[in-house]
């Protein structure tokens, strides 16, 4: 019963924060409240997984070791995104940018954003997972376009068109890999398992075409080059909290589609075939956002790319194989912590400098001491500087790949250091330098600095410990992708 | 699917191709409208004679909101649209008539290519069906990126979502409740997504081309 929390509280959030009238203390309250209820739901879950390999309900909702990983990070992303919001609106309509109507509609949507993703991650049918990722698309698009400016519009649209095409060539992709059970009479409601099982019996042409739209739909979504076109322009004119939860969380859960239908391909045609196409994706995906993050000017877009690079780099891991899956999988959540931590900070710079051009943040360090430092953790973490995980993962991964792939594994560690440079180079101009004297010294409040350090407290501590639960559930995952 | 009328219903998908076909060639808004309007009803009378074969009203009920979304409230709705921004004239397009006919041959060609042929083996009795509906799933993907207008971009993406049904069609798949609830749920969207955003960008822009977005160049 655990797992219908998941999709009625959110549900419930949602109606409730429609009906919610002038009080935005009201819609702060539900907001958190049932982030933090889907956060202790979270728990039992993820601890019935490491003890019992998997936590079912009737047959339609089923978390694996993969999915309990998933909840994990959406939920608490979740909790601290929403947490942020509270802090983060507060402060824009103190500043007259928004009024209470549009706090209202970013926290209904915000909550059916969530509702999706963790539909999409429990659901035990790949239609239904379909479905519930088509809605991401139809929740965010009307945030990412919030502001109800020209440019939000503009990337709106374009994130919408994009995503839904590639979701179109998902569905079809989708249809293939269900084609052989729907062929044999099986008209039902058709599960992961189900399909699992007849994997061999599938024909290898058919499989593969397959896989390929299933990898171009939601590598849609994921963000690979060079279907990646729509995540910069999105990052860029989204509200922050909202961001953070499209990079943490949803590129996670549409990467967990794919490796669904990786599972059921290598089963019917060998592991080579996607191997070779995640490989090349990710190799792209690198070495385009690494050239790409040389030139930004924008501080939310040059976050984007590094979220294209990670999408890449996990692609790597899963490609590569062996000790490069569960690198993967670790990346997976330590992307999530830093590049969450990464975008709550660039909301509390926007806060402050009401820009988000790199050229006008100057002086972040005694503008924004907590945050600054903040951020600048952040950027080691995901630039992968030792002693934080993210370097132990892509060492790993590289590890994984230097043997079969030694020409990719070099190419990518150059991306790796292309990414650190152009990194460093824009963030230094940011935290260092003279600031403007109308800029005001000082954080924002509790509200938007408490989530950034708290997880930046776990990103450091998950570095040098990883729970033993963890471990149970990310060798299972291995076990199965 | 019913076998005993391969030839019509081969028929049928034969119009829905050239209706994408004269979306690209067609120079009034309007007249895209009604093509794709045609192209749904020749989805609509697919997915019919399937009914009228095994009377499932699962498909029945599908028929029926497919015939009165897409056949009749989605070009009432996109007319209206044309009519409140008096939109008569939609021709931009990056590529000229003749060079986009010559795209549209490669594309189809490369459909009916070994690359795409193997395919058949989900019905071979249907193989020139199977990859003609892949063909014009192509086309109309490619028919939203030569097209500047926003309009022809939605009707683009719907076009392609009928193409996708027309396959499983005759992959024999549209029994299946899962591709009727995944239908179902995109036309839902898409209803959504086409009667806001449409008029938020226009609001915004004054105009439905989307050369007209150009705000996000300067980043």
């Amino acid at each position: 019963m655990t797992l219908l929390i998941f999709i009625t509280i959110p549900l419930i959030a949602s109606i409730v924060s429609l009906l919610i009238k002038k009080k935005t203390q009201i819609l702060n309250f539900i907001a958190i409240a049932a982030s933090a209820v889907e956060l202790i739901a979270t728990a039992k879950i993820i601890l019935s997984v490491a003890e019992q390999g998997s936590y079912s309900l009737n047959g339609l909702f089923s978390v694996d070791y993969l999915g309990a990983i998933l909840i994990m990070v959406v939920s608490f992303v979740g909790f601290l995104a929403s947490w942020y919001s509270v802090g983060y609106l507060k402060t824009e309509v103190a500043k007259e940018i928004i009024g209470f109507r549009r706090v209202r509609q970013y926290f209904v949507l915000l909550h059916l954003f969530l509702l999706a993703m963790f539909f999409a991650i429990i659901t035990t049918n790949p239609i239904l997972m379909w479905v519930a990722i088509e809605a991401t698309t139809l929740s965010t698009a009307f945030l990412i376009s919030f502001y109800n400016k020209p440019s939000a519009m503009e990337a709106a649209w374009k994130y919408l068109i994009i995503n839904s095409v590639g979701l179109l060539l998902a569905f079809f992709g989708t249809l293939l890999f269900l084609s052989p059970e729907l062929n044999f009479g099986h008209h039902g409601l058709i599960d992961w398992h189900s399909i699992l099982l007849n994997a061999k019996n599938f024909d290898p042409f058919v499989i593969k075409i397959a896989f390929i739209f299933i990898l171009i739909g939601y590598g849609t979504k994921v963000g690979f080059v060079p279907m990646h076109t729509w995540r910069p322009d999105a990052y860029s004119k989204a509200p922050i909290p909202v961001v953070a939860l499209l990079s943490g969380s949803l590129l996670n859960v549409a990467f967990l589609a794919i490796l669904r239908f990786k599972s059921i391909t290598d089963l019917s045609v060998g592991k080579e075939f996607s191997q070779n196409l995640l490989i090349s994706f990710g190799i792209v995906s690198i070495m385009v956002a690494a050239f790409s993050i040389f030139s930004q000017k924008n501080y939310k877009r040059l976050l984007a790319y590094s979220s294209i690079e990670h999408a890449g780099i996990m692609a790597l891991g899963f490609g590569f194989g062996g000790a490069g899956v569960f690198a993967a999988i670790l990346h997976m959540i330590y992307h999530s912590l830093a590049k969450s931590l990464l975008f709550l900070s660039a909301g509390n710079i926007f806060l402050k400098y009401s820009s988000t051009k790199i050229y006008n943040v100057r002086g972040l360090i005694s503008a924004l001491p907590v945050t600054s430092v903040i951020f600048v953790i952040g950027f080691l973490a995901i630039t992968g500087v030792p002693p934080f995980g993210i370097f132990l993962t892509e060492f790993s991964i590289l590890s994984a790949g230097v043997s079969a792939h030694p020409a990719i594994t070099i190419i990518a560690l150059s991306g790796l250091v292309l990414v650190f440079v152009g990194f460093l180079k824009q963030i230094a101009s940011m935290v260092f330098g003279i600031k403007d004297e109308n800029i005001s010294k000082g954080e924002a409040g509790i509200w938007t600095t408490a989530p950034i350090i708290i997880i930046a407290v776990i990103l450091i501590a998950a570095s040098f410990y990883i729970p033993s639960f963890v471990k149970i559930l990310i060798n299972g995952a291995v076990s199965i992708y | 699917m019913i076998t005993n009328f391969e030839q019509p219903l081969f028929f049928f998908e034969t119009l829905m191709f050239l209706s994408v076909i004269f979306m690209h060639l067609s120079k009034k808004s309007s007249s895209v409208i009604y093509l794709y309007a045609a192209q749904s009803l020749f989805v609509t009378i697919l997915l019919l004679s399937s009914f009228i074969k095994d009377l499932s009203f699962a498909l029945l009920l599908v028929v029926v909101v497919i015939f009165g979304i897409k056949v009749v409230i989605a070009p009432y709705f996109f007319l209206g649209l044309i009519k409140r921004h008096q939109l008569k004239f939609s021709s931009s397009s990056y590529l000229n008539g003749p060079t986009a006919l010559i795209v549209l041959a490669i594309i189809t060609a490369i459909t009916y290519s070994h690359l795409f042929k193997p395919l058949a083996v989900l019905s071979p009795d249907n193989e020139n069906a199977l990859l003609l509906a892949i063909a014009m799933m192509f086309i109309s993907i490619f028919l939203m990126i030569n097209r500047k207008g926003v309009l022809s971009q939605m009707i683009g993406i719907l076009s392609l979502e009928n193409g996708i049904v027309s396959f499983a069609f005759f992959a024999g798949l549209e029994q299946s409740p899962v591709l009727e609830l995944g239908i179902l749920f995109d036309i839902l969207v898409w209803i959504i997504i086409a009667s806001v955003f449409a008029s938020m960008i226009y609001k915004q822009f004054g105009s439905l081309d989307v050369t007209a977005m150009k705000h996000l160049k300067e980043e």
